[in-house]
């Protein structure tokens, strides 16, 4: 069953990615753009550009019907949906398996059960991933307590009905949980309209850890190892590693194997990221999700295995395997990648979209750039700000490090703010170098430095 | 160099006026009119538009099938950079036709069903409420209007072919 014609659905850099792997197996390509992106690199390289509907993003990149009536028309037999977007909604995988079109990446119901968090919580405890430790309702104070020694101080008590953060009380100790208990439910009701809480194990100092892993659908799956994306942002990432040196290696080997677990469980089929909270005190880990579509941060991965992850994306959807082992599957080096945006470090982080007015990238050993952005470019305002992703990969951290510092340094890009000084910072940073931060080191610690430097 | 001229490119530059054409045909606005001290611009995706007060010297005009741009300082001069390659499709429009566009991309048919007769022939008198051809998608059909009251004086896409987002399907001659 092999692929004919590609459709891509998306844009930007990920477009130009895919694009990249596609033409060079051989395989014809269609992309859908809105008419914000008609020029851009994407519909120049594929075979064909399709302009779906106007720039905003809903009436065209988010209109499953009009993507999947576009790969239909123009004779497409596989559809890629990239990163972001609708690439885990289960209503773009169905349409295309309806109008017999492969959709390169999982089934339907498995996105809707991976995207559902507490079904694939319930997954992950069936195949023996561990949680983050916690209860279920916690009735009373004395309840509370007993469930506080259970999972050990500190310890976060939620509002079942919250959310988003809201409602959430931290205790160190029993004394800390007298105050916090009475408080909390309180606040549950006042703002949820129902005082019922449940308790966790707090996570004072996290690393995000991820694995990546592509499986064949039949409970098959190969791991390309893990990545660290503990330099974040609102819970956006900046800053990606692979491998994670910061975790004890037996730690490592159990992250993968945890993540085959899961996803096999799940008859995973394509590429997924399994993401996990490390534990740093704890020296323990905790299944969050799984995000099941390529990822932003796969170059890393794809550094340090010498793999084409796109490429095994798209030789599961040609129903020919993973086409390796695990035992295919070797680890050399560091590699880290900084993702760029047009944004301005120094207020905010405002978008700051715009013509861009000089571009030299840097070139040398182990120095990647995945980018969808030129000379004179229009960074437009209607979607995401990344502009592109430096990759730069070492034999080991150091030189990883050492390399990217150069090459954001040789970076010449006007037009636009960028986060380019920032990254360049963070990398200088000793927090960083010694590989000692947590997921709040950036807006705790990185960030402050970074305003008074 | 101007006085009018000075101001103008001290404030707004020729790459901003670019920029904003270029923001304005990807939107769906049917016209935009900016006053910034000293410039006075004027888009509008309808080639007979004008705003109220037109100078005797429209400068630099962006001619695409979409868009078209007056931009002047109120004492009727300013140089601005030279106007962006036009869509392809200028060159093939009638003379004073006003395009009617895919309002997404789709499947264009001229009949409200298979066998039935089309909307509309070429040399046909519409209506601006006329509804003149279907795009479907997945199976979902909407109808286009003729937008303008006039006669179709081309029918540019064949029945049951793809459309593109902005594609021009007629060109009608305004009553």
């Amino acid at each position: 069953m092999a692929l004919n014609r590609l459709f891509i659905a998306n844009r930007g850099e990920i477009a130009v990615r895919i694009l990249r792997t596609a033409k060079r197996l051989g395989l014809e390509t269609v992309i859908g753009v809105s008419e914000a992106d008609r020029e851009s690199m994407g519909a120049e390289m594929a075979d064909r550009a399709v302009v779906l509907g106007p720039a905003p993003s809903a009436k065209s990149y988010l209109d499953e019907r009009l993507i999947v009536h576009a790969a239909k028309m123009t004779g497409c037999d596989a559809l890629h949906p990239g990163y972001g977007f609708l690439s885990e909604k289960a209503k773009l995988a169905s349409l295309c398996e309806e109008e017999g079109i492969v959709f390169v990446g999982p089934r339907p119901e498995t996105i809707d059960m991976l995207g559902d968090k507490l079904s694939a919580r319930t997954m992950a405890l069936q195949a023996g991933v561990q949680t983050v430790p916690g209860t279920d309702h916690v009735a009373t104070i004395a309840d509370a307590k007993h469930a506080a020694e259970q999972l050990g101080y500190p310890v976060v008590m939620k509002a079942s009905a919250g959310g988003g953060g809201r409602g959430m009380f931290m205790a160190r100790s029993a004394e800390e949980l007298d105050i916090s208990f009475e408080r909390a439910s309180r606040e549950a009701e006042n703002a949820f309209g129902d005082s019922r809480l449940y308790m966790e194990r707090f996570v004072e100092r996290a690393r995000h850890v991820e694995v990546q892993i592509v499986g064949d659908g039949e409970g098959t799956i190969v791991h390309f190892g893990e990545r660290d994306c503990t330099v974040q942002r609102r819970y956006q990432k900046l800053i990606e590693e692979a491998t994670s040196t910061a975790l004890p290696i037996r730690l490592r080997r159990k992250l993968h194997e945890a993540a085959i677990r899961i996803t096999s469980f799940a008859k995973y089929r394509n590429a997924g990221t399994v993401e996990f909270l490390y534990d740093v005190d704890r020296v323990d880990f905790y299944f969050i999700e799984v995000n099941s579509r390529i990822q932003v941060e796969h170059p890393v991965s794809e550094e340090v295995t010498g793999e084409d992850l796109i490429a095994r994306q798209l030789n599961v959807a040609a129903g020919q395997g993973i086409g390796l082992s695990q035992a295919d599957v070797h680890f050399r080096g560091h590699a880290i990648e900084c993702r760029i945006n047009a944004e301005d470090p120094f207020n905010n982080f405002m978008p700051a979209p715009g013509r861009i007015t000089a571009w030299t990238p840097p070139s040398g050993e182990g120095i990647r750039l995945d980018t969808h952005a030129r000379m004179g470019y229009l960074v437009p305002p209607f979607y995401d700000s990344m502009i592109g992703k430096l990759i730069a990969k070492g034999r080991d951290r150091s030189e990883a490090i050492e390399r990217i510092l150069k090459a954001i340094r040789d970076f010449r890009l006007e037009g636009p703010n960028t986060t380019l000084p920032l990254l360049s910072f963070v990398a200088t940073h000793t927090d960083f170098r010694e590989n000692r931060i947590t997921t709040r080191w950036l807006e705790d610690k990185g960030l402050p430095d970074f305003s008074k430097a | 160099m101007t006085e009018n001229e000075k101001k103008m490119t001290a404030v707004v530059k020729p790459e901003d006026i670019e920029s904003l054409i270029e923001l304005f045909e990807a939107s769906d606005w049917d016209e935009m009119h900016l006053e910034i001290e000293g410039l006075e611009l004027f888009l509008s995706s309808d080639p007979k538009a004008r705003i109220a007060a037109q100078p005797q010297h429209p400068t630099a005009t962006h001619a695409s099938a979409s868009a078209h741009a007056h931009a002047t300082t109120p004492q009727g001069m300013g140089h601005l950079a030279p106007p962006p390659t036009p869509a392809k499709e200028v060159s093939s429009a009638p003379e004073g036709c006003i395009a009617v566009k895919a309002p997404n991309l789709g499947t264009f048919y001229r009949a409200p069903k298979p066998g039935a007769a089309s909307y509309v022939e070429l040399g046909q008198s519409v209506t601006a409420d006329m509804e003149i051809c279907l795009i479907e998608v997945m199976k979902l059909f909407t109808s286009v209007r003729a937008g303008t009251a006039g006669v179709i004086r081309e029918i540019c896409v064949d029945d049951a072919e793809m459309v593109e987002y902005g594609q021009t399907l007629f060109y009608i001659e305004p009553a």
